[in-house]
């Protein structure tokens, strides 16, 4: 027997315990996406959130056509509530009352039902639609800062250096004020304008850190273009951290954006309800004993961003690839 | 390290002059004193341009900030600019002046002096109880977990995390202040039915004579103003302490100082908290202007007559000198708070070194 | 038909004349994870004399590190389970002690060191803060006595300049010298045995080198017992009297390190050894055990290392196979040394003593 190859097996029968290859380690492979989905529905809070969050989208696109809600129609002003002697109308009536299932706001005596259904439209819409445009807009510039350096990064950082250190509520308080003119649409371009520096400096930092993975340097060994690297080799690595800090910053625009309109600067009230504007006034009503005109169109918020809260979190946990189960 | 801090120091001036100088141009923006009085229909044009002329609001724009911050004056800007005792003028920000509130005609330095303490109590208490609180439960939950203490944090930081401040104000106020539990005020710094307002000179005699009592209506004010301002930051917080503990405890070190038969207290608490700390205490640095843009909308809420009550009041009025004065403080402060932060940083993990 | 053992005079594994320092038993260690419980440790005997120096070797993932863990019981209770077994430690059953008798013990009777020192060492302390603190706790000395300690401990690890060293921290040091920081904390308080966990191998080649030499002479020097986990089988066979070889969370094969890898008794044993490269085998490709480590959920019947087994037959997989011993007290858990596996034994021998000549030269 050549003393340098491998021993033979023995010529004794094989043996009946199967091959190596039963014992091994199943090996089935998935992509990136795959796997971050997979995670993501064994994640019990991730999907209770996105239920609720997708209830609530769901509330605001099919409500208003079971609850329309009429600018113009302000109802005749009734004294008493339907149904009792001693509730006063002006305070608003409670949940329950006939044709108000949730009761009515004060003053006014609109029906809340309507209003929290609609409001829900547009506060989810400047939600989402100022995340996305901060989101665009923050990683072009925090991407471009981060990747290249330099003068190009020193001017950014230091334009969301400042822009970041002025007082947010009061700057976004002032630009809804000055130009919002009401308009949702406009109040959602302020709201985009003021966010997309705080993911810049997320998105600067992520590519300042891929930029020095070696597989850049790999990358760039072979010739490949800056554009290319960009696009196919650090961004698909950023997007999991921007996906997960837009999702989040949907909730905080809508709770800011709900301030803003509660103190009267955000969107005009008579155009369109939103979950903040329909608080504008309650607070003078609980003194009187309305607990429910404050309460239905925050919980609205609340459940909202609950939501948002669980299946970011749940996004965060299942992209992270280094993940502790 | 000092020279770093110099360093970090004298790059925040042009920073702060930055801010004022886009703050200023949008509060102008925004707002024109006058407009308050728009709907009046006593009040005459050629008054409206009095005022107007009075106050300086018929200069361009680029004037008024020159104005405000005290490079011009009766002199040439840059003698302006220089200290009133060495023949530089005596107007202006950079000279300590900070004009007359547009709203009542009152030195704004006294209207932020009045508005400053009943702010600095109400930030002062929550940053205490926020950083107690969050750093108690964070450790406590990240060495007991997987227990029920650990499965309500989370609960709760999720919950908390959720509520918008301005509407857990109200649904406080709902729930404890008013009818049939009516256990706490809804509103103010003091019962206007016992002491006198806050801050005034009688104020400090009722105290000096009844300091219990005093106290005690003071921290009954502070109660539901003090819980809607720190629930969304304890939520916050506690989950980073708890999972910054959580990763410190399952480091190598913590294995080596068990080998070496260290008694598990002393583990948790010299060793894996020390390390679970310096991410904690950089964020705590950082959230101090998110505390205060919380003051802004409790005090609001609260009816606080505290510097984010003012911001919003003077808000309405186009104020201008008052909303610069209070922003050109606050913006001092966050710039101030970031250094802070990134000192500390410095000063505790000795990996750290600036240069 | 066996060859002579070649004799070494130093302490064998087995029943030795006094009792030994470290007795292991019957050790079993499980992790109950989602996907089901694994058998870590799964039946491990060993033990080591006073001033002996025993090599546990094995691939990543054979249980040699949990076996560590478990004998210094710094295993997560959840999920991790001592399910049976004994540690003996100069008499005493180390699991059954209570936990403050047990941080008692260690530090000051039995020492461990990690395998990377600069996630071992805590970053916020210093170095002599740190090694100040083993004294401390386990001698009744002032600070200013366990600085100075400190300090003593550090020259005795060879470190230069240690008054200096003693105030930095550790990332001010570089890889070799954290690692005899790391000994020196160990050592400092004079324990009985030193655990070294593949202490090595975060290190670079030469760094390594140092360090073996280190822990030779002080474990000469000093009399400490060691137990030294590697799965690089130069390093034990330059600094342990006996090697015990793991694999799939059992002992496969026990010996002093001339029975080991001038005589391998285990198939397993064998293939490692194969597989190292020689001069002798220059030109040829390079020989590996076929297949995969087991999967630890899916563990294959009878003998664990059966399926890669190229000696293996049906009573291999029909029921595992106990210890076997062969002459000199070296033991192999292999049918091939059983009364059983004797006509098969003879083909093997030859292969393996091939083996040994390519390694060997």
């Amino acid at each position: 027997m050549n003393p340098l190859s491998a021993p033979e097996p023995l010529d004794v029968g094989t043996p009946s315990g199967g091959t190596p290859s039963d014992f091994e380690v199943a090996l089935v492979s998935l992509n990136q996406w795959q796997l971050a989905w997979r995670r993501f529905r064994r994640h019990k809070m991730a999907l209770f959130g996105s239920g609720l969050f997708l209830t609530m989208v769901g509330i605001a696109v099919f409500g208003p056509f079971i609850f329309p809600y009429n600018p113009i129609y302000v109802p005749t002003p009734l004294h008493f509530c339907p149904g009792s002697t001693t509730q006063l109308a002006y305070n608003g009536c409670p949940p329950l009352t006939a044709g108000h299932l949730l009761g009515t706001t004060g003053s006014l005596q609109l029906d809340l039902l309507t209003l929290v259904v609609n409001g829900g439209r547009i506060s989810l819409l400047i939600g989402v639609g100022a995340s996305v445009f901060a989101a665009i807009l923050g990683t072009i510039v925090g991407g471009l800062a981060g990747y290249f350096g330099g003068w190009i990064d020193t001017i950014a950082m230091r334009c969301v250096d400042v822009l970041l250190s002025l007082p947010i509520l009061i700057v976004i308080t002032v630009f809804a004020k000055a130009f919002g003119l009401g308009d949702w649409r406009i109040i959602m371009v302020v709201f985009a304008a003021l966010s997309w520096p705080g993911l810049a400096r997320l998105v600067r930092s992520l590519f300042l850190t891929l930029r020095t993975e070696v597989f850049v340097d790999a990358a760039r060994a072979v010739g490949v273009s800056d554009r290319r690297i960009i696009f196919r080799h650090i961004l698909p690595n950023a997007v999991s951290p921007i996906i997960v800090s837009t999702t989040l910053s949907i909730a905080a625009i809508i709770v800011t954006e709900a301030f803003v309109d509660y103190l009267g600067y955000g969107v005009d009230p008579a155009k369109t309800p939103t979950w903040g504007n329909i608080l504008t006034n309650a607070q003078s009503s609980i003194i009187v004993g309305n607990w429910w005109w404050a309460l239905f169109p925050g919980l609205a918020i609340v459940l909202t961003v609950l939501g948002i809260n669980f299946m970011g979190d749940g996004l965060r946990d299942a992209l992270d690839p280094r993940s502790r189960e | 390290m000092i020279k770093y801090t110099i360093r970090r120091c004298i790059q925040a001036v042009p920073v702060l002059i930055l801010i004022t100088i886009l703050l200023f141009f949008m509060m102008r923006v925004q707002g024109n004193p006058v407009d308050r009085f728009a709907q009046n229909p006593k009040v005459t044009a050629a008054q409206i341009a009095a005022f107007e002329h009075r106050w300086g609001l018929d200069q361009p724009l680029p004037i008024q900030y020159c104005d405000w911050i005290g490079l011009c004056g009766d002199k040439p800007p840059v003698i302006n600019a220089l200290p009133a005792a060495i023949g530089g003028g005596d107007n202006g920000v950079l000279h300590g002046d900070f004009g007359f509130s547009t709203f009542d005609g009152r030195p704004v330095i006294d209207i932020i002096a009045q508005r400053a303490l009943p702010t600095i109590i109400l930030m002062t208490t929550a940053y205490i109880i926020w950083i107690t609180v969050a750093i108690l439960a964070g450790v406590y939950a990240a060495v007991k977990r997987y227990s029920l203490f650990d499965s309500g944090l989370t609960i709760f930081n999720y919950v908390g995390y959720s509520l918008p401040t301005f509407w857990l104000g109200l649904m406080l106020i709902t729930l404890f202040a008013v009818p049939p539990l009516r256990w706490f005020p809804a509103s103010g710094m003091n019962d206007s039915y016992t002491t006198p307002g806050f801050g005034t000179d009688a104020y400090w005699a009722f105290f000096g004579s009844n300091p219990l009592f005093a106290i005690f209506d003071l921290g009954r004010h502070l109660v539901l103003p003090v819980i809607t301002l720190v629930m969304v930051s304890i939520a916050g917080d506690s989950r980073f302490v708890r999972s910054s503990m959580l990763d410190s405890l399952n480091q190598d070190y913590v294995k080596t100082a068990r080998a070496k038969g260290v008694p598990e207290r002393r583990v948790i608490l010299r060793h894996a908290l020390r390390n679970a700390l310096l991410p904690v205490i950089t964020n705590i640095g950082l959230e101090l202007p998110v505390l205060f843009s919380g003051a802004i909308v409790t005090e609001t809420i609260f009816a606080w007559p505290g510097m984010g009550r003012q911001l919003i009041e003077s808000l309405g009025h186009a104020d201008y000198p008052v909303l610069m004065g209070v922003l050109l403080i606050t913006s001092t402060f966050v710039v101030m708070a970031n250094l802070l932060a990134d000192i500390m940083y410095a000063v505790v993990d000795p990996r750290v070194k600036y240069d | 038909m066996t060859t002579d053992q070649p004799t070494t005079g130093a302490a064998t594994i087995g029943p030795a004349a006094d009792s030994p320092l470290l007795d292991v038993r019957g050790l079993r260690t499980y992790f109950h994870v989602m996907d089901g419980t694994v058998k870590a440790v799964d039946g491990v005997d060993f033990s080591i004399p006073r001033g002996g120096t025993v090599g546990l070797v094995g691939e990543s993932g054979c249980g040699k590190s949990v076996t560590a863990h478990t004998i210094m019981r710094l295993i997560d209770i959840p999920p991790g389970e001592i399910v049976a077994g004994e540690v003996l430690f100069d008499g005493r059953d180390l699991l059954k002690l209570p936990m403050d008798k047990m941080r008692q013990v260690r530090g000051k009777e039995i020492a461990m060191i990690f395998q990377e020192p600069m996630t071992s060492l805590n970053p916020v302390f210093t170095i002599g803060d740190q090694i100040a603190e083993a004294v401390l706790l386990h001698s009744d000395v002032n600070k200013k006595e366990a600085w100075n300690r400190a300090i003593e401990s550090l020259k005795d690890v060879g470190v230069s300049a240690p008054e200096r060293r003693v105030k930095q921290y550790p990332h001010e040091l570089s890889g070799g010298m954290r690692q005899r920081a790391m000994i020196a904390m160990a050592l400092s308080c004079h324990p009985k045995l030193l655990i070294a966990d593949e202490p090595t191998t975060a290190l670079d080649v030469t760094i390594q080198a140092q360090i073996l030499e280190l822990i030779k002479e002080i474990q000469s020097r000093t009399g400490t017992a060691l137990l030294l986990i590697t799965h690089d089988l130069a390093v034990v066979a330059e600094t342990v009297e006996t090697i015990a070889v793991m694999y799939g969370g059992r002992i496969v094969e026990t010996g002093t390190v001339d029975q080991v890898l001038l005589n391998p008794q285990h198939p397993y044993t064998q293939g490692l050894l194969n597989s190292i490269p020689g001069v002798a085998k220059r030109g040829q490709a390079l020989s590996v055990i076929k297949g995969v480590v087991p999967n630890p959920f899916r563990m294959p019947p009878g003998c664990k290392f059966q399926p890669r087994c190229p000696y293996a037959w049906g009573r291999c997989v029909e029921c595992e196979p106990d210890l076997f011993e062969s002459a000199g007290g070296a033991r192999s858990r292999c049918f091939l040394q059983a009364p059983e596996g004797v006509e098969r034994r003879e083909a093997y021998q030859l292969a393996a003593q091939d083996t040994v000549r390519g390694v060997v030269g």
